[in-house]
């Protein structure tokens, strides 16, 4: 059993000014994004793109393009996708040279053949999506919204929830147009801005409170048979709006409807939240263990905004969520607590990144992982960036690992960049097997080693399943992750 | 040699099967065969000798048919040159401990810091850091030796641990409704679920002062070192035991709660089940009153007596024991 803590903590004295890098290597986008500027000449432009364009991620481009339909889409929607396609002339396929894939292999997804997904399954009936419709609920197939599976009762006035296609108030689109095109991601997420179908669109009105949680439920029906090389692609993108003041509470749910089939789901969320609103987002991913499942999920909080993210990842053969919160005004509380379980032969990475600007703010994240399979893996990166104006923030950040098989791998690096000087700031990384003692108890109390090691490798995981905010999240997780560990369990002796 | 010979013919009618004495080197008898005779023979018309009954485990016919009216008390554990080392190191800990426990007896194990007393409790119950490399532990009949630590558990075999582990995670009452219903599948009883489970426990809480939402609480996390012992009490009330080891039970509480912990032990007290309780303090002996009290000493229980001993010991410090 090897176990290692460290958690430093940095008294920083208002004169001293430095920054902490825990890990061995700064934190650096290796995939250069040169955006050509306009006053540039042709010919230099062209040679950028030639040097830098790869091929084959023109090629992925060119077909989701094709895929599309003709119709005119809404200006923001236009606009994202010129935005995306010209940063995917100059974004390479990422390598394990890159350092944010530096532990995470995606060869896995340029191996297969990729296809976009056209239209939407015709026929849904199978889906049997009728349990809990009290709630509103939106389904997304295939990363196209399905309006006759989709319902929602009792949103309060002034609350669109739908495509952008059937939006029909200027104000809001113009309110939509302001934020496109405003990040930048990485190949993914370029890659989903120019293959999205439509964007679906949330939004809360200012000082609105929407009571009932909100519930996306993502399904993925087209797919390749578990050994063929085909990887249908879909492209959902959620924008969540909330203006000053306003809460909502979203669901985002990840399944793939029939077996262990072979999709690309390729999903991005952005979260915008105004002055003093809230967004309690709970996202859960059990896709197939086929899939690939890679995820972008931006968030703005405006001043004494709060975000609160609870995550459960269990799904996907390579699945990847990149976390990035940005602090665009002071008083802002932000809280991440994630869990990933890598139960077969599957890698499970989080690559979060919260970046703080302004006075005050508060965050706590904790990231939990379980590696119980001895060809799994899980990668986790948490950077949590003090800029200079960022005083008295107030950041805490902690993994914990645990393995449960020999050759397990988990590949760690929480690293803390502080320009500040009168900040508290704290981190923390374990990785361990269960703890003997904690056995012992168990054993000393009548209950034998594999209900013990069950219960506690369950009970490392409830840390942050009890933060779910719905009971019926908690039982439907707590219930999905048992049947996982079962065969962890049962296969210790 | 003669007192070995005279012990083992004086008890034809126990019960239980006899030592073999044989195995036995008369050098772990701790005292001189002309210094017992006198001894013997005092306590002849009112009880056995402290010495003999915990050291050798006999008592004369003549006494225990008086006391008891033809009843003798089983012998509930029955400790036999029990050597252990520690599991990673090898170095010996325990050197040969001798120790037998009968029903409705409360014996106390005294001595200095490291000599081996909460060892010799954690060897008892199986703890993984330490291995066994001599001697014999028998439990009601069975080898304890040859059991895992749920077993032993299952068996009767209670340890209230010194500093018990925090597990994060798990709530209070769901790691006792998982070792109650251990117990009750051993038993060949269905078992338990949550609601049943809570209507079984929530007044066992009054017997350690505990409010409900302790219940909820996962087990020892963020306890205070009170909280800590009082759960463990809580423990034993609930699943029981029919000997339970109390290792420092005492250490870091106040007069109330130590109070609050005697009498749930106490009130756990029956005929037919046993106390080993491991101190350092005289004071909780005057809460739970031992039958003997055994003072340990580099790897061995070096005398055993009444609470007198205690009472020296607190008076005069362990450089009263002259080691064997």
């Amino acid at each position: 059993m090897a176990a290692s803590i460290f958690t430093p903590n940095y008294p920083l004295k208002p004169s001293s000014s430095i920054c902490v890098n825990t890990s061995p290597n700064p934190s650096k986008f290796a995939t250069s994004i040169i955006k050509p500027r306009p006053r540039t000449t042709r010919i230099n432009v062209l040679t950028a793109i030639a040097s830098l364009s790869d091929p084959f991620v023109l090629q992925i481009a060119e077909t989701l393009e094709d895929s599309l339909s003709s119709a005119s889409p809404p200006l923001p929607l236009q606009k994202l996708r010129e935005a995306s396609s010209q940063s995917l002339l100059s974004t390479p396929w990422p390598s394990r040279k890159d350092e944010p894939f530096r532990f995470t292999d995606t060869s896995f997804i340029k191996l297969s053949h990729i296809q976009p997904i056209q239209f939407p399954p015709q026929s849904t009936n199978f889906l049997g999506v009728s349990t809990d419709t009290h709630l509103p609920n939106l389904v997304i197939v295939d990363g196209f919204l399905i309006d006759s599976l989709s319902q929602f009762p009792q949103l309060p006035n002034g609350v669109f929830v739908g495509t952008l296609s059937n939006l029909n108030s200027e104000a809001i689109m113009n309110r939509v147009s302001e934020f496109m095109s405003n990040f930048e991601g990485d190949l993914f997420w370029s890659l989903n801005g120019v293959g999205t179908p439509d964007l679906v669109l949330v939004y809360v009105p200012e000082g609105c409170r929407v009571e009932s949680p909100l519930h996306l439920r993502y399904c993925s029906v087209s797919g390749g048979a578990s050994e063929s090389k085909n990887l249908p692609i879909s492209n959902p993108r959620v924008l969540v709006v909330v203006e000053k003041g306003g809460e909502i509470d979203i669901v985002e749910e990840y399944v793939g409807v029939e077996g262990e089939k072979c999709y690309w789901a390729n999903s991005v969320t952005e979260v915008v939240i105004g002055e003093g609103g809230k967004v309690s987002h709970s996202y859960l991913q059990s896709q197939s263990m086929n899939a690939a499942h890679i995820k972008w999920t931006s968030v703005r909080q405006e001043s004494a905004s709060t975000y609160e993210l609870v995550e459960v990842s269990t799904g996907g053969k390579l699945s990847r969520h990149n976390l990035h919160v940005q602090q665009v005004g002071p008083d802002t509380v932000t809280e991440l607590s994630t869990f990933h379980l890598s139960s077969s032969d599957q890698t499970q990475d989080l690559h979060s990144k919260l970046v703080l600007d302004h006075p005050r703010g508060v965050s706590r994240q904790l990231h939990k992982c379980i590696v119980a399979h001895s060809l799994g893996q899980a990668v986790f990166d948490g950077n949590v960036k003090v800029n200079r104006y960022a005083q008295q923030t107030d950041a805490g950040q902690l993994t914990r690992s645990l393995l449960l098989e020999p050759r397990a791998t988990v590949n760690v690096k929480p690293n803390l960049q502080i320009i500040a000087n009168d900040v508290k700031c704290s981190h923390g990384a374990a990785i361990s097997d269960l703890e003997e003692n904690q056995l012992f108890y168990f054993q000393a109390r009548g209950v034998d080693l594999a209900t013990a090691r069950r219960a506690l490798i369950f009970s490392f995981g409830s840390e942050v399943i009890e933060r779910l905010p719905h009971s019926f999240l908690r039982k439907k997780v707590e219930n999905h992750i048992k049947e996982l560990l079962d065969p962890a369990v049962k296969g210790f002796k | 040699m003669a007192l070995l010979h005279y012990c083992s013919c004086s008890t034809p009618s126990s019960p239980t099967p006899l030592l073999p004495f044989k195995k036995w080197t008369p050098k772990s008898i701790i005292f001189t065969v002309p210094a017992l005779r006198p001894l013997r023979h005092r306590f002849s018309k009112n009880r056995p000798s402290p010495r003999l009954s915990a050291t050798l485990a006999v008592e004369s016919p003549t006494t225990s048919d008086d006391e008891r009216g033809g009843y003798s008390p089983k012998i509930l554990l029955e400790v036999k040159g029990l050597s252990a080392v520690i599991s990673e190191s090898k170095q010996p800990i325990l050197k040969g401990v001798n120790l037998v426990i009968k029903e409705g007896e409360v014996h106390a194990i005294m001595g200095k810091n490291g000599s081996g007393k909460s060892t010799f409790a954690k060897v008892l119950v199986g703890h993984p850091d330490y291995e066994v490399t001599g001697g014999s532990v028998v439990f009601k009949g069975e080898n304890v030796l040859d059991m895992v630590p749920e077993e032993r558990a299952l068996a009767g075999l209670f340890m209230s641990f010194q500093s018990p582990v925090e597990i994060p995670g798990v709530s209070n009452i769901d790691f006792l409704n998982m070792a109650y219903n251990a117990r009750r599948k051993r038993l060949g009883q269905p078992e338990l679920g949550p609601i049943e489970f809570y209507g079984y426990i929530y007044h066992k809480l009054d017997l350690v002062n505990m409010k409900v939402d302790f219940l909820n609480r996962n087990v020892n996390e963020g306890f205070s070192g009170g909280e800590r012992k009082r759960n463990e009490i809580f423990q034993l009330a609930v699943l029981g035991a029919d000997l339970a080891i109390l290792d420092e039970i005492d250490s870091g509480l106040d007069v109330d709660a130590l109070r609050d912990v005697a009498k749930a032990v106490n009130g756990i007290l029956t005929p037919k089940n046993s106390v080993l309780m491991i101190t350092h303090y005289l004071r909780l002996l005057e809460f739970i009153k031992p039958t003997y009290v055994h003072i340990m000493e580099n790897g061995r229980i070096v005398e055993t007596g009444d609470e007198s001993i205690a009472k020296r010991i607190e008076r005069a410090g362990y450089k009263t024991i002259s080691a064997a």
